[in-house]
């Protein structure tokens, strides 16, 4: 198939990023929790959030 | 998305599913109670009777989340599932002594008032 040969790099580059971006391949970990829903979180994000807590409850009780 | 890494312990995708949807939203309920409550807490003018308000609502959802069995179920996500279980529990337990300090200290300001405050409350669990 001759057209393949003729397509111009950047459409294929920005091709290849919209695909990336739809399988959710770029990590984007400054997405804010808030904005994050229930099915969206996973359960390693969680685990952070829930030592993240952690973290913070045992700086109070130092005080 | 998540692929063990064997394909032989595939029990994961099935009749648990639901259970292990219901605890992250339990977590997501009680992350956002706790980490508002936290919010406030941290800093020194910080409405503390707020932050028990939150404190409380985070608890209750941390008690649903860590009632959900989890026990038994084959697989990694299972294996996580547990694991976000015993942090749910670590933090309930926190936030729950923290919980204590703040309402301690709350009955203190307002002794002049007539509040009725168990014992237990004020001078906290004797030590054993």
């Amino acid at each position: 198939n001759s057209s393949t040969l003729t397509t111009p790099q950047n459409q294929v580059d920005s091709l290849m990023q919209e695909v990336a971006d739809e399988a959710g391949l770029e990590l984007n970990l400054d997405l804010p929790s808030a904005q994050s829903n229930t099915l969206g979180t996973s359960t390693a994000t969680a685990s952070s959030e829930q030592d993240e807590l952690s973290q913070r409850l045992a700086k109070l009780r130092q005080m | 998305a998540e692929a063990g890494m064997t394909s032989n312990t595939r029990k994961n995708v099935g009749p648990g599913e639901p259970v292990l949807a219901t605890q992250k939203h339990h977590h997501r309920k009680a992350f956002e109670y706790i980490s508002k409550a936290l919010k406030i807490d941290e800093e020194d003018a910080g409405r503390k009777d707020q932050a028990i308000e939150m404190y409380k609502r985070g608890i209750a959802e941390l008690e649903k989340g860590i009632a959900l069995d989890v026990a038994n179920g084959q697989g990694e996500s299972w294996e996580r599932a547990r694991r976000l279980q015993e942090k749910m529990m670590t933090n309930m337990v926190m936030a729950q002594e923290r919980l204590e300090i703040l309402e301690r200290a709350l009955s203190g300001l307002v002794v002049g008032e007539t509040v009725d405050i168990p014992d237990i409350i004020l001078r906290g669990p004797s030590p054993s």
